[in-house]
């Protein structure tokens, strides 16, 4: 097994790591580097700092005041990246020299491989971000229906139903869309005759699933969860010569490698997209500092998904849990109500209209952003790559 | 107390118009679930949309119980669900009305259009004449055919972009403009007016843009299909092989010129007509929830080919592309101009300075490869090599594309300082070449890296002979093509085009100094007249080795210059009159001073073996790059 044969060897390699790691090749280093009153080179101060930065970074992540996976804690998780990923362009860039030899230029462009493939899911994340707009502008009709009103009627709760129905549907995780129509009727075909099948031409059902399929930007055969295997694929630590080698770098494109892998899969975690799946292992030797905190954020978030409530979920995301359960008890309630509405009720809908009227706020509020911040990412990979490429391709002319 | 008569009037009023509504309540009638009120009878239409009128002027009287107020509410919620479903069938009815298929050939077959704006364009003919016409065969296709049917598959492929690129630069650069047509006829619009003005009326603007966009984004779906619109992902893209690609691009190109022109401003008027006047800014709300998406996906193809891995043979269509989104961008910002749409605006303008960075890219990435082609093995004859041919062919294609890349190279290739003390790169001088754009100064750079490369690999013959005839070959071939090419010879110049002529003169001087000093030393008279004694004593022995020898050297470049090629005949002629004029005056004027000498020995034709005549013709075989089937024939014996 390929993958734990690695991160034997790399533990051993890696026993002290720290600063160690790279004084490993103290001996070699180059006359270039300027030496700080401390022993190190501010190349080595360079690399170390990277790995602290990521290291406090995703800390941060785990014990900042944002809720794990919620839309500001997934913005913080991007944030994460670009930060990351801007380091590791400068580093690129400060060691220009040493991109072109071996084993460095094959690591670069696996790195660069990786990314490529990222761009497909923040393509595919866009594309959640958008169906997500739509479940905020459904959840919008039923604060219409319901929202500040003196007295409630039935017409206003016959208008919030359909709207429900349509967000119960279209929130349905496409592997389940088959069984999609028999729960729907299951649980809200009980008032039939009352007023849930006002929405009731078939031609309706029809355009709602052919439009869910319309939100996908991508092939039907396009699977998030194949996209992150393969950009995990033969991801494993450096070995120690291969450090020795590329002065170092080979841990900071590891770094940076694991930093992707990590911030797509949390991404596909939380965000809706085609065919979800979190199958990915993370084998990094805990001798990295990040390594730690990325592994906890990592089984934090396993653990969310595995939760009873959360395993259907189209999306971890803490705010699509929030629609979820928001529209689900709305719509029990919208069930049960009779009029005129007793004290108790109209203070359970008034509560339970509060809530949806949050979360669709914090959607409303945190969508735009988010959705610039997935394209901000996009462009970095895309810049990085062109960089990179080119200074790889020019390294080649001058050589 | 009686309620006042108007109170009266109205509760009246009310009432009918709510059995109106309940009539057509599809949750307790099945007829009116089977039935819609806009497929039938129009007086029921009116009737319907009066009593919805009658009920929403309810809601504002303020002179209503409570217990009415919870009626009229009912009815409003039933009756916009109903106008709901109504809203939706008449979209899902005309969802196929628009056949993009009849009017690309309705395009295609005349100019009689079904344009309601009044703006015609001719360019959608111009690409479907395009379309049809896969392989064109225009003169510089054909030419190009002509030229290049060498080896290599370097060749294959620019002429392969020859054959699309250059027919594409013609059609491509036309100018257009938006295009807009009837999705939906204009009587079912004033219905879908009628609804959409009740519910946003009644504050179900939501639902009425929900409906809208969810059915209108399936139809635009429909038209993607039959438009060959695909959903692609990068990884996708990036799988293809270049000539599937290429293929795409150019149907992208087509698609999106429709998509844009066409259909997106079609959905936008649409959405006009519906919605124009009856709320703020619907029309654009209901115009993005259906062209997003779409948008998006259309998009996404031209963004994965501007991130593609660059390569020097992608650099035309490439062009294309960016030339054929230049084009559409006045119109994509016509079409998308409010504010909700401006990341589709961005995203285009994104997509464009990718492709130019792309481009700037494959150039200089072009560049290193025509400096680092590394093939070591001679062509056999000295003949051009195909590097030479591939490099010229792709750069009188640049020169075609010459309008787009002037504006897209802006600073000068990249030699100098980085490469200046460097041995495996030339020299260049820019200075004697200013006023040239960039773009023309990168064309002479590849020219002079070109020729270093070729330079280098001439050195491979073991013959320097050969060596001088391969760089004469192939730096004439470069002026041949320059000169052959308008563009490329105003942008390289004549003062470059005289420095290069210089140059391939001289390697045809280094070349006759290479192989005919040694030929003529046989037929000087030193060494020849016998030393010490009177008058005109002529060694006869010595005679005798000195036309062996010259009939064997010339015997020898015979056979082996017979199979070199100079493929052309005019340089061929040239080079050829050129030895005879040095060859045949000085063997002549020996043969006339010392036959007599030689015709005195036995077997006098063992030295004399040529006539001036049979050297005259032994020369025409020369360059052809055939073997001489036997030797030097003595045809005068």
């Amino acid at each position: 097994m390929p993958a734990t044969d690695c991160q034997g060897s790399s533990a051993a390699t890696f026993t002290n790591f720290g600063r160690s790691i790279l004084s490993l090749r103290r001996d070699q280093v180059h006359s270039m580097d300027t030496i700080h009153p401390d022993g190190a080179s501010s190349h080595e101060l360079e690399l170390e700092s990277f790995q602290k930065n990521v290291a406090e970074r995703i800390s941060g992540l785990s014990s900042g005041p944002d809720e794990i996976l919620s839309l500001s804690w997934v913005q913080k998780l991007l944030d994460l990246f670009v930060i990351s990923q801007e380091e590791f362009r400068m580093i690129l860039f400060n060691n220009k020299s040493l991109l072109h030899r071996a084993p460095m230029d094959r690591l670069i462009a696996e790195y660069f491989e990786r990314s490529v493939k990222a761009l497909d899911v923040c393509n595919a994340i866009r594309d959640g971000i958008e169906q997500m707009r739509q479940w905020q502008k459904l959840i919008e009709i039923v604060l219409i229906a319901l929202d500040n009103q003196r007295t409630f009627c039935d017409g206003q709760f016959r208008r919030a139903k359909k709207a429900l129905i349509d967000l119960a549907i279209s929130m349905l995780d496409e592997k389940d869309s088959a069984s999609a129509l028999n729960h729907r009727n299951r649980s809200f075909g009980r008032n039939n005759n009352n007023s849930s099948s006002r929405d009731g031409s078939s031609t309706h059902h029809r355009s709602l699933g052919h439009y869910r399929s319309l939100s996908w930007s991508v092939s039907r055969s396009w699977s998030a969860a194949r996209q992150l295997q393969a950009i995990g694929n033969n991801l494993a630590a450096p070995k120690g010569n291969e450090i020795m080698a590329t002065n170092g770098l080979a841990v900071v494109v590891y770094t940076m490698n694991s930093v992707l892998l990590f911030v797509m899969w949390a991404l596909v975690a939380a965000i809706p997209c085609q065919d979800r799946g979190l199958q990915v292992h993370f084998y990094i030797p805990r001798q990295f500092n990040w390594a730690g905190p990325l592994l906890s954020l990592h089984e934090k978030i396993l653990e969310e998904s595995k939760k009873r409530d959360r395993k259907n979920a189209c999306g971890l995301l803490r705010e699509i849990y929030q629609i979820e359960k928001g529209a689900r008890l709305m719509n029990e309630l919208s069930d049960s109500v009779q009029f005129p509405l007793t004290e108790e009720k109209e203070t359970e809908v008034r509560q339970r209209v509060q809530e949806l009227s949050k979360v669709c706020e914090a959607l409303k509020v945190g969508l735009d952003p988010l959705e610039r911040q997935v394209r901000e990412v996009f462009h970095k990979i895309v810049r990085s790559r062109t960089e990179g490429l080119d200074s790889l391709g020019k390294g080649h002319g001058s050589d | 107390m009686e309620p006042p008569e108007r109170y009266g009037r109205e509760t009246a009023g009310f009432e009918t118009a709510e059995k109106i509504i309940l009539r057509w309540d599809s949750t307790v009638s099945e007829e009116a679930r089977e039935k819609m009120i806009f497929e039938g009878d129009r007086c029921e239409v009116d009737r319907y949309l009066q009593a919805v009128d009658e009920i929403q002027r309810s809601i504002s009287s303020t002179t209503i119980s409570d217990d009415d107020q919870t009626k009229v509410n009912s009815a409003i919620q039933i009756a916009m669900a109903r106008l709901e479903d109504e809203f939706r069938n008449i979209l899902l009815v005309h969802i196929h009305a628009f056949d993009i298929d009849s009017l690309l050939a309705d395009l295609r077959s005349s100019s009689c259009s079904r344009t309601n704006s009044g703006r015609e364009s001719s360019d959608f003919l111009e690409e479907d004449h395009l379309e049809q016409d896969e392989t064109p065969t225009s003169a510089a296709a054909a030419a190009a055919v002509r030229d290049g049917g060498g080896s290599g598959s370097g060749i294959r492929d620019v002429l392969k972009h020859m054959d699309s690129s250059t027919s594409a630069v013609c059609s491509y650069r036309s100018t257009s403009s938006i295009r807009e047509v009837d999705l939906i006829p204009e009587e079912t619009i004033e219905d879908l007016r009628s609804i959409a003005e009740r519910m946003i009326a009644a504050g179900y603007l939501r639902e009425c843009i929900q409906v809208y966009g969810s059915v209108r984004k399936s139809a635009v779906d429909l038209n993607f299909k039959r438009l060959n619109v695909e959903k692609l992902s990068i990884g996708d893209i990036q799988r293809l092989e270049w000539d599937a690609l290429e293929t795409k691009i150019r149907r992208w190109i087509r698609a999106a010129k429709v998509c844009v022109r066409i259909l997106f401003a079609s959905e936008k008027r649409l959405c006009e007509q519906i919605f124009d006047g009856i709320g703020t800014a619907i029309d654009d709300a209901c115009f993005m929830e259906t062209v997003k998406g779409p948008a998006i996906q259309l998009f996404n193809f031209a963004e994965a080919i501007s991130i593609s891995r660059r390569s020097p043979e992608k650099l035309f269509k490439i062009l294309d592309l960016h030339d054929a989104l230049v084009e559409l961008l006045p119109d994509i910002e016509v079409v998308f101009d409010s504010k909700s749409s401006d990341s589709i605006r961005v995203q285009a303008a994104e997509i464009l300075s990718r492709l130019a960075e792309a481009a700037r890219g494959i150039l200089s990435e072009f560049e290193n490869a025509v400096l680092r082609e590394p093939s070591k093995v001679p062509v056999p004859g000295g003949t051009i090599h195909p590097l030479t041919r591939y490099v010229m062919n792709y750069i009188s294609l640049i020169s075609d594309y010459k309008q787009t890349l002037n504006e897209l190279i802006m600073s000068k290739p990249s030699t100098g300082s980085r490469y200046s003390s460097d041995p495996s790169t030339p020299d260049m001088d820019f200075s004697d070449l200013e006023g040239k754009t960039p773009l023309a100064l990168h064309l002479i750079w590849i020219i002079v890296i070109l020729q270093f490369n070729l330079e280098g690999k001439s050195k491979h013959y073991k013959d320097t002979s050969l060596e001088h005839l391969f760089m004469m070959n192939n730096v004439h071939y470069i002026v041949q093509k320059v000169k052959g090419s308008p563009e490329l010879r105003e942008m390289i110049g004549d003062d470059y085009l005289k420095k290069m002529t210089g140059k391939f003169r001289q390697a045809a001087t280094s070349y006759q100094r290479a192989t005919w000093v040694k030929v003529l030393y046989c037929l000087r008279d030193e060494g020849l007249h016998v030393s010490g004694g009177f008058s005109s004593g002529v060694s006869k022995s010595a005679l005798r080795e000195r036309f062996k020898s010259f009939n064997a050297m010339f015997e020898e470049v015979h056979r082996t210059q017979a199979t070199w090629l100079i493929p052309d005949s005019q340089l061929r002629e040239e080079l050829r009159i050129s030895i005879s004029e040095k060859l045949i005056p000085a063997y002549r004027s020996f043969l006339g001073r010392f036959r007599s000498h030689i015709e005195s020995v036995k077997h006098p034709e063992n030295y004399i073996k040529y006539s001036v005549e049979d050297l005259e013709t032994s020369v025409l075989d020369f360059f052809e790059g055939y073997p001489v089937s036997q030797h030097l024939r003595r045809r005068s014996q």
